[in-house]
């Protein structure tokens, strides 16, 4: 690489862009994720402490997790709550990427697009707040579901899980929509046309053609979205209720409430390799390769 | 069983444009007919109305007698190759032959005996479990052909499935595709715009041009009596020499081509006197030196030499006139700007109103 980069810019300028790099990579993403790797591996110590005879390497941060009952059961509740946001935006997203790749005009399809994308020209922070608007006890979701004459009585949308569900279901839903529009609109229409040509009506087109053709697609939505949900602060913190909890609030509130960054990091590394190993079983069933990700 | 397919007044529009022209055709069960015609001409439309990708404007589409109005593209008769085949890539060669029975619900054993079986008729014994990217294009072609069959359509639709392959292939899949159509009986629709290909393989031709049906007839008529300029200038190659009728006899008339001289031809259509018309020769109706009933006075100007054949260029005046010639009829003096006399037979000339590049 270096090499290439000499042939192109020279000598002296090729070593500045590649030292940038270093500077960047290591100073900036390598070095302070291993001071964290090595905070949650150490006691929470006085500064006096600090080298003394306590200063010592230890799991007691990693096994904190699994004495707390309420912490362990808010940990697996943000596992499957995010699962449960990416099989939704999955089943919103899907239908729209195919309208968008494969049916509408390309003039509707820009049109649709656009209207997708200007609310993400929003700080996520006034997109949640919006939607803490509209879905507030007495916000106009409410109030129109009420005038329809759905419901006798205001649902409270906040209080559980629900809001949060929504929040993040829309706050996610380009990153699900955008692979796999791009994987639908590689399809050749033929195939589709092939195979209804051959008699196989709509659901079966759609899992036998052009689902195994959007697998990678699908897989790289669903991972964005599944660790962005699992990472997410702003939409709990905002939608949800204290009984709705996001693990993520708790590794905030070790870091910034409870002082003890080396607990807060044990549990943030926790979530990081839970979720990698289940992305990784996940993948691993539904037999998609890392490189079809890449593609 | 009825296979026959009837265009019963079928027009196209999009919009304000009209793809395909009101239109009344009748395709015979088990007939092999080809639709042949430049791009755009509108023979893909049909292909699709047939299919049921397009419902027509106006007019019926028939199938065994049956109107198709209504009837979706999954539940018509019919079974299209496609022009870039679209196999499924990710299915192996029996699964992409066996999906149209999957679809219909046949088991796993019934599928694996039908797969065999149509393997066999494309010659590619044992090739089930492979993919279809380890095929050439020659049996990805014919593993079309057999997907397509597997469901026992009563109509075969192919939209110019040996476009992209090589010429030895081409002549090879002719024959087979010939073949397959004798061995099973099926109504085959055939759309291209090469004309060798419709020539050869079918047993009629139509020729299509903006939409509009120009003729409807067997290779050999289609060839020897073009109805319209159009036909007589794209099915084979024509020389056009225009002139003006100044008489009109049983089946022949005579042309007044100015400085060339004064000819005559056959008429399929009526034609009257005064009017502007064109007189079509074929190159190699066309022969060198004197000797028939006409003769042309002509500079050659350019030498091909294609194999079998050669073809001469040459001017008439303005006219230019193209001969073909046996490889063994070439004379070393066949050089540019010789001087040379052609001549023609009336009975292989065609006159016909109007200007050859109206087309």
């Amino acid at each position: 690489m270096f090499n290439q980069l000499k042939a192109r810019f020279g000598g002296p300028l090729s070593v500045g862009i590649m030292a940038l790099i270093a500077v960047w990579l290591i100073g900036m993403v390598i070095l302070p994720q291993l001071l964290m790797v090595d905070y949650s591996f150490k006691p929470n110590l006085l500064p006096s402490e600090v080298g003394g005879l306590k200063d010592q390497y230890t799991l007691d941060n990693y096994a904190t997790l699994f004495g707390n009952s309420i912490h362990l059961s808010i940990f697996f509740k943000t596992i499957w709550s995010s699962v449960l946001v990416t099989t939704l935006t999955l089943f919103v997203s899907y239908p729209l990427a195919f309208y968008l790749a494969k049916v509408a005009t390309p003039k509707q399809a820009a049109l649709c697009l656009l209207l997708l994308i200007i609310p993400f020209w929003i700080n996520e922070i006034l997109r949640t707040f919006s939607w803490y608007i509209i879905l507030a006890y007495k916000g106009p979701l409410n109030a129109l579901l009420l005038g329809l004459g759905l419901i006798d009585r205001p649902v409270r949308f906040l209080s559980g899980d629900g809001g949060v569900l929504i929040g993040m279901v829309y706050a996610y839903i380009l990153f699900m929509i955008f692979p796999i529009y791009n994987a639908i609109d590689s399809l050749d229409s033929n195939q589709v046309k092939a195979a209804r040509n051959l008699g196989a009506g709509w659901v079966r087109t759609h899992y036998r053609i052009i689902i195994p053709h959007a697998k990678p697609g699908i897989a790289t939505g669903c991972i964005m979205t599944f660790m962005l949900a699992a990472g997410s602060y702003a939409v709990p913190a905002l939608l949800g209720s204290p009984g709705s909890r996001w693990f993520t609030q708790i590794i905030y509130n070790w870091f910034f409430e409870g002082g003890d960054w080396n607990q807060g990091a044990a549990y943030a590394f926790l979530l990081l390799i839970i979720c990698i190993g289940f992305i990784g079983l996940v993948m691993k069933v539904f037999k998609v390769g890392l490189g079809d990700i890449a593609r | 069983m009825d296979s026959s397919v009837h265009l019963d007044n079928v027009v196209m529009r999009f919009g304000d444009f009209t793809a395909v022209q009101q239109m009344d055709l009748k395709i015979e069960s088990g007939e092999f007919f080809s639709f042949l015609g430049p791009s755009g001409c509108g023979k893909t439309t049909i292909l699709n109305m047939v299919s049921g990708f397009l419902e027509p404007s106006e007019g019926v589409v028939r199938i065994g007698g049956q109107d198709m109005k209504g009837v979706p593209a999954n539940k018509r008769p019919t079974s299209m190759i496609f022009q870039n085949l679209a196999l499924f890539p990710l299915m192996s060669v029996a699964e992409n032959i066996e999906f149209g029975l999957e679809v219909r619900g046949v088991s796993r054993a019934e599928r694996k005996k039908v797969s065999d079986r149509l393997l066999e008729l494309v010659a590619l014994e044992g090739s089930g479990n492979k993919k279809v990217s380890e095929l050439s294009g020659g049996q990805k072609q014919r593993i079309a052909i057999a997907r397509a069959l597997a469901v026992e359509p009563q109509v075969l639709l192919l939209d110019e499935p040996l476009s992209a392959l090589d010429l030895k292939l081409r002549q090879h899949m002719r024959t087979e595709l010939k073949e397959i159509q004798r061995k099973t009986g099926i109504t085959f629709i055939y759309i291209t715009h090469d004309q060798g290909e419709a020539l050869t393989m079918s047993d009629r031709v139509a020729v299509m041009s903006a939409g509009k049906l120009q003729q409807v007839a067997d290779p050999i008529s289609l060839y020897q009596s073009p109805h319209t300029p159009f036909v007589a200038s794209f099915v084979g190659e024509n020389n056009t020499i225009s002139g003006k009728v100044i008489e009109c006899r049983a089946g022949e008339a005579v042309i007044d081509a100015g400085l060339l001289g004064q000819f005559a031809g056959r008429v399929l259509n009526p034609i009257e006197v005064g009017t502007q018309a064109t007189l079509f020769i074929r190159p190699e109706s066309l022969q060198l030196g004197q000797g028939a009933d006409f003769e042309l006075v002509t500079t050659l100007s350019e030498v091909n030499f294609e194999g079998s054949y050669l073809t001469l260029s040459s001017q008439a005046g303005e006219t230019p006139l193209n001969i073909q010639l046996r490889a063994n009829q070439y004379q070393e003096d066949m050089v540019a700007g010789r001087h040379q006399i052609l001549s023609f037979r009336a009975q292989d000339a065609i006159i016909m109103a109007g200007e050859a590049d109206d087309v």
